[in-house]
């Protein structure tokens, strides 16, 4: 099974945000960009994949800029994939979904891909657009919201599941599509010592995107971040009857969240 | 001009350290200091991700990384939990004098097995009457035929109860001083080998340490590493290339410190307004991060100059001592920041203070340490 996994570089969860001085997207000057937490759960289960059929490969595929693309790459190959493939944008190019969905489609189309695994959403922008704009752009069915997908080497299918609003559903698939897999749920590995140096002298192919328009799709107008949380407020008291009876009242009065 | 940038290699070894040392070490860590558990589960994952032979080359089944890589790696995992870390490098200590004294036929034949599964090897050096004094080794080594016959105890060592290996530095004749001193690989499964309990410790109460007594112990001459009276250049040798990583674990706890200090001072209020605020608490904090940082440059200056394939006794001892004192100075600073809160044990900071001070103590005192110091500077002198 030719196994292809799409990630993207995001902030490290921990890192302190700023807004650029143009208020129209976030300065990323010293920002540590990580392998996307959904897309990790994606490459573990590329690589469960791959460990349960024979003859299986995966190339890690990822748009962005230098240098940080490079890196989300490398990390996967120290994981497990077998090759990668970076679709350089240039500085300031579009990060529109769809813009982003096209250059990967593009790179993809080239390559074998019986299978297109994506994290369901990215932990930045949480657009959640570019595995369905995939399945559109390559001609595959696409799902999203996934879990525990296994391969049915017998009647060569793919069985998962999928969280749902009204429960779990539970589904199967032929070849090929696009799996948007859930977040953690597979508790991705940790790249060893060895695979780590290993995969810094791994080739990674470099290829051009499609020209977009250079506004691209759609653009931030402003980028605030969210207002300071205010403060927890202590209840002082004596006895846990008047602890109850200051909370009664604050609830109804202050908060107002029961007449 | 020296350039300090960190390769992207080293960058993501010591990311990799990082995530480990916060996901997997840190949420034990009060847990252990506080039972003293030693917990192997946590050894064992780091050494399945490469984490624990760190010094062994690729070819014999370690990691085979240069020492400033080590100290990037060391001062990461002493930020989650220093009594873990020594437990988790205790390995390269011990397997150090068989990359330096070792035949290559020796190499193959104890490092690759010995490596390829998860195992713990101990430096037995220390003995009862005596660490620093190493030439006063009452250990005895006596030939007989192709063998050796060990007899004596050594004690504080590091994972002693739970190695199935130990480098052994015995007298062969004890009126030579250090000129009789061998050293001898002892498989714990040799007849006579008794490791002994497991010491109460102040820190670094995740790690073990104990005694190990060698009862008419045969070894065969063929498990000795180098010639006769080889051992104690051996052992010194071997402490120029492990003393560096202890001035980069006094820096991960340093740093654990400074970094609790920092935010707690953000959030604490007195007098209406963040301690931070307070110019008592910043010169503290200010003083804090000149250790710190001081600290982390002569420890990577040290591991720079072994890297250079140099001695580096001046350099890695300086680093030790001076990382080691920082650490204990900027952990009792950051205890001093907390308050009365510094002192419970409910909060993280005393900890750091208790795993501190064993780095101005093991792998040579930095009383030792300042005895090189000053002897490799006279020498430029004289």
């Amino acid at each position: 099974m030719e196994i292809v996994v799409c990630v993207k570089p995001v902030p490290e969860a921990e890192t302190r945000l700023r807004v650029a001085s143009d208020g129209k997207r976030l300065d990323v000057e010293a920002v540590k960009f990580v392998l996307a937490g959904y897309d990790e759960s994606a490459v573990e289960q590329a690589l469960l994949l791959k460990e349960s059929v024979p003859g299986s490969a995966v190339t890690a595929v990822s748009y962005g800029p230098t240098p940080r693309t490079e890196e989300v790459l490398r990390a996967a190959i120290a994981l497990g994939c077998d090759r990668a493939v970076w679709v350089e944008a240039a500085a300031g190019a579009s990060d529109d979904p769809i813009d982003v969905a096209r250059a990967l489609a593009a790179a993809i189309r080239p390559l074998a891909h019986d299978l297109l695994l994506c994290g369901k959403q990215a932990g930045d922008d949480e657009a959640g657009l570019v595995a369905a704009a995939l399945g559109e752009l390559l001609g595959v069915p696409d799902f999203g919201y996934v879990t525990d997908l296994k391969w049915d080497a017998g009647r060569g299918r793919l069985t998962f599941r999928r969280s749902a609003e009204t429960g779990v559903e539970s589904w199967e698939a032929p070849l090929p599509c696009v799996i948007g897999l859930q977040q953690a749920w597979n508790d991705p590995r940790t790249a060893k010592l060895p695979a780590i140096l290993k995969s810094r002298k791994a080739p990674i192919a470099k290829v051009t995107p499609p020209a977009v328009a250079a506004a691209g799709r759609s653009a931030a107008e402003k980028f605030e971040l969210p207002p300071p949380r205010t403060g927890a407020k202590l209840i002082e008291y004596k006895t846990p009857d008047e602890a109850a009876q200051k909370l009664v009242r604050i609830l109804r009065e202050e908060a107002k969240v029961f007449p | 001009m020296p350039d300090f940038s960190l390769t992207p290699e080293q960058t993501s070894l010591r990311d990799m350290a990082r995530k480990f040392a916060r996901t997997e070490m840190a949420p034990h860590a009060a847990e252990c200091d506080r039972t003293a558990r030693f917990p192997e589960e946590i050894y064992r994952k780091a050494y399945e991700l490469g984490l624990m032979n760190l010094n062994v080359p690729a070819d014999y089944g370690g990691s085979g990384l240069g020492s400033l890589e080590q100290c990037l790696i060391v001062e990461e995992l002493a930020y989650g939990c220093a009594g873990m870390t020594t437990s988790i490098i205790a390995n390269c200590l011990a397997l150090e004098p068989i990359l330096l004294g070792g035949s290559d036929e020796q190499k193959q034949r104890i490092l690759t097995p010995f490596c390829a599964e998860y195992q713990l090897a101990s430096f037995a050096l220390t003995e009862p009457s005596g660490g620093s004094d190493a030439a006063a080794m009452r250990t005895r080594a006596r030939r007989e035929g192709d063998e050796y016959i060990l007899d004596g105890e050594k004690c504080f060592i590091t994972n002693a109860p739970h190695a199935s290996l130990y480098t052994v530095f015995a007298t062969v004749d004890p009126d030579k001083k250090h000129r009789g001193i061998s050293a001898f690989v002892v498989p714990r499964s040799a007849k006579g080998v008794v490791p002994g309990k497991d010491e109460e410790k102040m820190g670094h109460r995740a790690s073990s340490t104990g005694t190990v007594r060698f009862e008419s112990v045969r070894v065969p001459a063929r498990d000795r590493l180098g010639a006769d009276g080889d051992g104690f250049s051996l052992a010194m040798r071997t402490l120029d290339q492990t003393r560096t990583p202890i001035g980069a674990l006094a820096t991960g706890i340093a740093q654990a410190a400074l970094d609790l200090a920092a935010a707690y001072s953000l959030k604490r209020e007195t007098f209406g307004k963040p301690i931070a605020e307070h110019g008592a608490i910043q010169i503290k904090l200010a003083n804090m991060a000149q250790a710190v940082h001081a600290a982390r440059l002569l420890t990577w200056h040290a591991a720079w100059t072994i890297d250079q394939g140099r001695k580096g006794t001046l350099e890695s001892s300086i680093a030790k001592c001076f990382a080691s004192d920082a650490a204990l100075h900027v952990a009792d600073e950051a205890i001093q920041t907390f308050g009365g809160y510094g002192y419970m044990k409910e909060y993280p900071v005393e900890k750091l203070l208790r795993d501190a001070k064993l780095t101005q103590i093991y792998e040579g005192a930095n009383e030792i340490q300042r005895t090189v110091i000053a002897r490799e500077l006279l020498r430029a002198y004289q």
